[in-house]
């Protein structure tokens, strides 16, 4: 008897987590959002709700955040040496196999998605760090690596030529208020 | 109509419960769980990215998230200032769970607190800690000390080991197989919404990217087909790992396959935690007489090491 209701609780158990799994595959389609109610408040507190895209729909350009603090007061002069930093430390270099520092790598990625992440998480970060800073400016720059087409035919007759080819943007470059300026 | 009904009870009742798979559990846990400590090792040299100095405030951390998958419940119910703490115990703890010297709840308590550190810091989780963290929620409702465990070692010798099925175990057991199978048809079909995976140029991208690779690669652009083609098996691999799962036929094959797949992943670019998760996986789809195959190799081996 016990054996048969733990069967009957561990099927059910199966049927919901393998439903669950196979539409929170995809969980911005509209059986995703169809079925909102019922999956969602058990899979986003698993983990279960999350989007599988490794290196896709398209694999990452080479970025990382370039920033100056700033100090001044009242009137806006400058009462300390502006300070350049980069985010990550290792710039465009990520190759490491030490997790601690490949994590930083990750944070750029997310904060370099939206403005506003930067504004709301890295700016008050930046500030509490430099304390007496009054501003951060913040630029995303992004090495766009070329296509292997371009490669072929530019590159093969020489391979130092790449670095020609590497093109270099500046974008998103902001300047934001520390909190505790405001 | 009311055979066929009964007909597939029985099978449904075969597929789920008839084994209850404790070998594969056992290795499964012992993979995964020594992949999570090591993480969790290295997670403790970024431990200020978890407190109060962390780049996420504590009373953003979950509003950080999209609203559709924001989690409804707050793991992380330690404060900031103990998180060293927090994450020392949770280090032990995973610990504890690969040497086997764990149990349902003890592991159940290990999840939630890993859950609550990738909550509190939602910027920085790595692909591993993700699925790792899934598979050790599914692995804390199957008996996985059953075999190759010191727990097993303290409390009863292997000849003393009765192994009833045990359903919730084996449920969960077929449900990580399934888990696996999805998340590498969902990642096969999120590529293929991406031009440079259909172009075949994608993995020149990756190799390319100092930020992913660890060796410079571009020296590669003189045999271009290598990477069209690499782009190309990456995505049948995926694709067809679940219709490969099927086939006992091409099981294996697909599985060694997949092994040199995600070590080539992981020694290149660096992602050896979540190449290691991943093959852990692997140890779900063996047959029980081929894992004692192997473990008796071992053994065998670590004898004739012994006596030399």
């Amino acid at each position: 008897m016990f054996n048969k209701i733990s069967k009957l609780i561990a099927g059910f158990v199966f049927f919901y987590i393998v439903a669950m799994i196979v539409v929170l595959g995809n969980g911005s389609s509209f059986m995703g959002r169809y079925f909102q109610d019922f999956f969602n408040p058990i899979a986003n507190s698993i983990g279960l709700n999350t989007t599988w895209n490794f290196f896709s729909p398209d694999p990452a350009q080479t970025m990382y955040l370039r920033y100056f603090v700033i100090f001044e007061d009242e009137y806006g002069n400058t009462t300390a040496d502006t300070v350049e930093g980069f985010y990550p430390k290792s710039k465009d270099l990520g190759g490491d196999f030490r997790l601690d520092k490949k994590r930083d790598s990750y944070a750029m990625r997310f904060l370099a998605v939206d403005p506003y992440r930067i504004e709301v998480f890295f700016t008050p970060w930046l500030c509490r760090k430099n304390p007496g800073a009054t501003k951060v400016q913040v630029e995303l720059i992004v090495n766009r690596i070329p296509s292997l087409d371009q490669v072929i035919a530019v590159v093969n007759s020489n391979i130092n030529d790449y670095d020609n080819i590497l093109t270099t943007e500046q974008i998103n470059r902001y300047i934001y208020e520390c909190p505790h300026a405001i | 109509m009311r055979s066929k009904i009964k007909n597939f009870i029985t099978d449904l009742d075969r597929f789920l419960f008839s084994r209850s798979h404790f070998e594969q559990l056992a290795i499964f846990r012992i993979m995964l769980c020594s992949t999570l400590f090591y993480i969790a090792c290295f997670r403790q040299m970024n431990i200020d990215q978890l407190g109060p100095n962390s780049l996420i405030p504590r009373e953003l951390a979950l509003s950080v998230f999209p609203d559709f998958y924001r989690p409804v419940v707050q793991w992380f119910f330690w404060p900031d200032s103990y998180v060293g703490t927090v994450h020392m115990i949770l280090i032990s703890l995973l610990f504890l769970a690969s040497i086997g010297l764990t149990n349902r709840a003890l592991l159940l308590v290990t999840w939630i607190i890993h859950q609550g550190i990738l909550n509190r810091n939602y910027a920085m989780l790595f692909g591993a800690d993700v699925i790792g963290g899934l598979f050790l929620f599914y692995l804390s409702f199957t008996k996985c000390n059953e075999c190759y465990s010191v727990r097993r070692l303290i409390f009863k010798s292997e000849s003393q080991i009765q192994k009833p099925v045990d359903p919730i175990s084996s449920a969960f057991f077929r449900i990580m197989q399934i888990q696996i199978c999805v998340i590498y048809m969902y990642t096969g079909f999120e590529k293929l919404k991406g031009n440079s995976w259909w172009d075949g140029t994608a993995l020149w991208t990756v190799f390319a990217n100092p930020q992913f690779s660890q060796y410079d690669f571009k020296f590669l652009s003189h045999v271009p087909l290598f990477f069209a083609g690499a782009t190309f098996l990456s995505l049948v691999f995926e694709i067809y790992f679940a219709p490969m799962m099927l086939q006992q036929r091409y099981r294996n094959i697909w599985l060694s396959a997949g092994v040199l797949f995600h070590l080539s992943i992981g020694i290149l670019l660096g992602l050896m935690p979540f190449s290691m998760v991943m093959i852990s996986t692997y140890v779900l789809f063996l047959k029980q007489e081929m894992i004692h195959k192997w473990i008796n190799q071992l053994s065998i081996l670590f004898k004739s090491i012994r006596r030399v």
